[in-house]
């Protein structure tokens, strides 16, 4: 008996705020088969106020569309926007739709934990150092630490608290995942997906994330430095947390702070400012370190190409677009994409504009099936407009409009569907 | 008859020769160093100097130290300290920033022969010797001052950026140069964004090769030692001076016992120098684009120069025949060297333009400022040995004749001012005084390469008065720089200025077009160097707004509170430049 072919593709792009969500709905020529469904990241950091849903009524949203029946999730990366909806009541439902296969990139894989010395377990290791050091800043910010406010400036902290929010680790999402599916597939870049039994007739590449053997500019870290750099900042920001003097024997002036010396009230505040300039610098450094585990995926169904980047960043694209060996031949898989998910949520370097010049399909309206982007995102959540690092980037969106099939899922905030949809004759 | 008790000049203070990890016979090395002897207040607080002890990651503000000298005497109360005393008292690490700060201002007026500002308003440079818990130390031109960061150890210790000599020496170097070139810190080409981490290494890591105590101690590392110079009875075999054993035992000798926990926070800059092989290739290699990679090129250059001048010193010490030398002569001359090519780096500041500085311009002022007060340089050929080390890292010197060939020394050609009218202006007047410059300046704007649509503005004018070795007089001159800006739209490059607007910078992009010219008066207040970046000069400025686009800082946002603190967080993780790839 031969392989069902797909016939259409269905997306949903789920009103989640900031996060993503998406399900991806293969249909077949095979009536016994039936459609098959993939769910690709569910999470988010800040759901819409109206209209007002939680992650649960999303994942019964889900369980209805499916029928009760999940085939895949892909989890693209551990960040709190595109897991949390694996846990909680949410996650519970997520789990009994029995999804056969859980696809998450090989950072994931728990075998690194255990084994300290396998290719790649310095840099897992390092990651969970970031989200500790992610928690004693977001703590910092909420004044939790060593009992005193932290004065750092409104915008600081609010960044802070966000990507720091954002970087946590979610153990309870992390082991629904790992325990959901039928089996759990650990990949990267030019490996298979794992996908494949359920969706036969589709062609999935991995673009991404390299492994450090292959790509050691994703660690955000000079080789010769392993990892001696979280070593540190995970130590000083342990010292942090816990607000232990530096020189306990020392004469200082207590928290109260009163009658401070006048000759040092003018450089004190300053230095308060910088520790949280200093303190948003290194929680962008591993949000973005973590972004770049993402799983990028190039589904080929048909005569169309979908992509799907999570929250990748340069580094990450890098290696496909600029250095693997069969580079060439993944940028000419690239040029027909006709469904492009926007890599996090618009950020201004997550779209590299080296991937933006393959796509051959985008250009003015009167282009005849021109390509789709989908945005998932909430505008004011994160960067500053006059910083240019505003959250969609307004100079990508203006793009996007202007050459593409543009979809947002702020769209969908004055009600209707709680998603945008799109169908594909394949 | 009474005395009278004269007050002395300079005082010593003890600090830390390099970091803690450097010992000898198991104590930390230490040395005692001269710094001007000024009523300090708590803190310390003198003059130029304003050490704030406020932690901003544990909310600690440790109580200032009050230095005793009711009496009138200026003891060092660190005399000789043990390690309890320079890792765990907070007093110690308060003198250390002040004196190693001191230090290092004190180098650089007495190469200048002039008081030397700080880049920022006012005269005290704030120093927070534990302002956070971080690996990064950092000079912060918005907030007055020098931050030095702190960290835990691998070995459960804490470590102490305001103990590192050449960590407080870099950030100090940043502080002066952006006094005496503001525009250096300003976006414009790879060179210069490399120029101020490089240039501050270079000053760091002489200043710590200019004391003896350091040398000394890396030429007494014990025998046995396979790449130390082996040092017994205080001699050492002539034989192994050459430069790959100075190479080898001194330069790398130190960057190995440097701490390493360290070199997250000052790079590497010692262990890559050392260890960079001469090519030509490095500038146009996309890798070293990166500011503190390119730096390195230029720490290279010099350190390899130093190891070429102290090789053919020691090939002068002692008799022909004679097999072993004194090591305390060779410690000298060592520390000697260094010291000299310290003062010349900073001397040739002033020989720089105002603004785009790149290597080759560097090159150029270090031959010529160096001519000018020592023009006979054939005893050791210092200028000789650099300008050969420069292009052995592809490196040649800027200094063009009319026609646009090189100069065949290097150096800057003297300037022509036959046809200048000095009697619009007052000599006196003209050594000090930026309205009379900028008189001059406006009369004779041609030749000085200015642009008369340009708004031009006399940033500094600066008297110096310098001894010059030879002959024991005074050299006197005076040095000002002259800033020119226009702002314009990028349409309006090719039609108005014949530069080539950048592949994809929209026609209504403002943009503005910098340039500048420092003149260099001799004693008679006559114009003897004008060394200038024309706004006119259209490929040049070409190729500073394609880097300028390139790199993206056309983007709004950019701070200066944060510059180098970013660049040296990038140091630290080896960041990819991504700009292009930005929306």
């Amino acid at each position: 008996m031969s392989d069902p072919i797909p016939t259409r593709t269905t997306i949903r792009a789920y009103q989640v705020g900031f996060g993503d969500c998406f399900l991806m709905t293969v249909h077949y020529d095979d009536s016994a088969g039936g459609d098959r469904h993939v769910l690709i990241d569910f999470g988010t950091t800040a759901l819409p106020k109206r209209p007002r849903r939680s992650t649960k009524h999303i994942a019964e949203h889900i369980a209805e569309t499916v029928d009760n029946k999940l085939h895949a999730v892909v989890a693209t990366h551990r960040h709190k926007d595109h897991i949390s909806g694996f846990s909680g009541s949410a996650g519970e439902i997520i789990r009994s739709l029995n999804p056969d296969v859980v696809v998450q990139p090989w950072t994931e894989d728990p075998a690194l934990e255990a084994d300290a010395s396998a290719p790649g377990a310095t840099f897992v290791a390092d990651l969970a150092r970031m989200q500790t050091i992610a928690g004693h800043a977001r703590d910092q910010v909420r004044g939790r630490a060593n009992g005193r406010e932290r004065r750092f400036g409104k915008s600081v902290r609010e960044e802070i608290d966000f990507i720091g929010d954002d970087n946590l680790s979610n153990r309870e999402a992390v082991e629904n995942l790992a325990s959901m599916g039928g089996h759990n597939v650990y990949t990267h870049y030019g490996e298979p997906s794992g996908l494949e039994s359920v969706l036969p007739g589709v062609a999935i590449h991995v673009l991404g994330p390299p492994t450090v053997e292959q790509y050691n500019a994703i660690t955000r870290q000079r080789s010769e430095d392993t990892d001696e750099f979280w070593h540190f900042q995970e130590r000083a920001s342990l010292r942090e947390h816990r607000g232990r003097p530096l020189f306990p024997k020392a004469k200082t002036w207590g928290k109260a702070r009163v009658d401070l010396p006048l000759e040092t009230r003018w450089l004190m505040p300053r230095l308060d400012r910088i520790r949280g300039e200093q303190l948003l610098q290194i929680v962008r450094v591993l949000d973005r370190a973590l972004n770049n585990t993402s799983l990028i995926l190039l589904f080929e169904i048909g005569r169309r190409k979908f992509l799907f980047s999570g929250d990748a960043q340069i580094e990450n694209w890098e290696y496909c677009l600029k250095h693997a060996p069969d580079k060439a031949d993944k940028r000419k898989l690239l040029e027909q994409v006709d469904y492009y998910k926007v890599g996090h949520h618009g950020s201004l370097n997550a779209t590299p504009k080296t991937l933006w010049g393959l796509f051959k399909n985008r250009g003015d309206e009167s282009m005849e099936d021109r390509m789709t982007s989908s945005l998932s995102t909430m505008g004011g959540k994160h960067g500053q407009p006059h910083r240019g690092t505003e959250v969609p980037r307004t100079k990508l969106t203006d793009a996007l409009k202007a050459e593409t099939n543009y979809q947002s899922t702020q769209s969908l905030l004055s009600g209707g569907a709680p998603f945008n949809e799109r169908t594909y004759d394949v | 008859m009474t005395t009278t008790v004269r007050t002395p000049r300079t005082r010593p203070l003890t600090i830390v020769a390099q970091d803690p990890a450097v010992k000898v016979n198991n104590r930390i090395l230490t040395a005692q160093v001269m710094v001007p002897a000024e009523s300090l207040a708590r803190g310390p607080r003198g003059t130029r100097v304003h050490v704030v002890d406020y932690d901003a990651s544990t909310g600690a503000l440790y109580e200032p130290f009050e230095y005793p000298h009711a009496d009138g005497s200026f003891s060092d109360p660190f005399k000789r300290p043990n390690k309890r005393t320079i890792l765990e008292d907070p007093r110690f690490h308060a003198q250390n920033v002040y004196a190693i700060v001191m230090r290092i201002l004190g180098r650089f007026e007495f190469a200048l022969g002039r008081r030397v500002s700080w880049g920022i308003p006012g005269h005290q440079l704030k120093i927070a010797p534990h302002a956070i818990a971080d690996a990064n130390a950092f000079y912060s031109r918005d907030d007055e001052c020098l931050a030095f960061g702190y960290f835990p150890g691998s070995n459960g210790g804490t470590v102490f950026t305001c103990l590192s000599h050449d960590v407080i020496a870099h950030e100090t170097c940043h502080a002066l140069v952006d006094g005496l070139r503001k525009h250096f810190m300003a976006p414009s080409s790879p060179d210069q964004a490399a120029f101020h981490e490089g240039f501050s290494d270079i000053v760091a890591l002489l200043s710590v090769f200019a004391m003896p105590e350091v040398v000394t101690a890396l030429l007494d590392r014990p025998a046995g030692d396979k790449d130390g110079l082996q040092a017994e009875n205080g001699l050492i075999d002539k034989r192994s001076v050459s430069m790959e054993a100075l190479r080898t035992s001194v330069l790398l000798g130190l960057a190995e016992q440097m701490g390493q926990e360290m070199a997250s926070v000052r790079g590497d800059a010692l262990r890559q120098s050392v260890q960079l092989t001469p090519s030509v290739r490095y500038l146009k290699e996309s890798r070293y684009m990166e500011p503190h990679l390119r730096g390195e090129i230029l720490v290279a250059a010099v350190m390899n120069a130093f190891l070429r001048v102290l090789n053919q010193r020691l090939k002068g010490l002692g008799g022909k025949k004679d097999r072993f030398l004194n090591r305390d002569r060779v410690a000298e001359e060592a520390a000697d060297c260094a010291d000299y090519l310290l003062t010349m780096a900073v001397r040739a500041l002033d020989y720089c333009p105002p603004i785009h500085i790149d290597f080759p311009d560097f090159l150029s002022a270090l031959l010529t400022a160096d001519h000018e007060i020592r023009p006979d340089d054939s005893r050791y050929s210092y200028r000789s040995h650099l300008r050969q080390s420069f292009a052995d890292y592809g490196i040649e010197p800027g200094a063009k004749l009319a026609d646009g060939t090189p100069t065949p020394d290097g150096q800057w050609t003297r300037f022509d001012d036959a046809d200048f009218n000095y009697d619009c202006v007052h000599f006196e007047s003209l050594t000090r005084d930026v309205d009379e410059m900028a008189r001059l300046v406006w009369e004779h704007r041609d030749r000085l390469h200015l642009f008369d649509r340009a708004f031009t503005e006399v940033v500094s004018v600066r008297p110096c008065h310098r001894i010059a070795p030879d002959d024991g007089f005074p050299l006197r001159e005076t040095v000002a720089e002259c800033r020119q800006h226009v702002t314009v739209r990028a349409s309006e490059l090719k039609s108005k200025f014949d530069i080539e607007p950048p592949v994809g910078m929209p026609p209504n992009q403002v943009l503005a077009l910098q340039g500048g010219t420092t003149l260099i008066l001799d004693e008679f207040g006559r114009v003897k160097f004008a060394v200038y970046n024309s706004i006119l000069t259209s490929a040049q400025q070409s190729r500073h707004l394609d880097y300028l686009w390139k790199y993206g800082y056309f983007e709004k946002g950019a701070s200066l509170r944060q510059q180098f603190s970013r660049t040296h967080l990038r140091r630290s993780l080896g960041e990819v430049r991504d700009i292009e790839e930005r929306w």
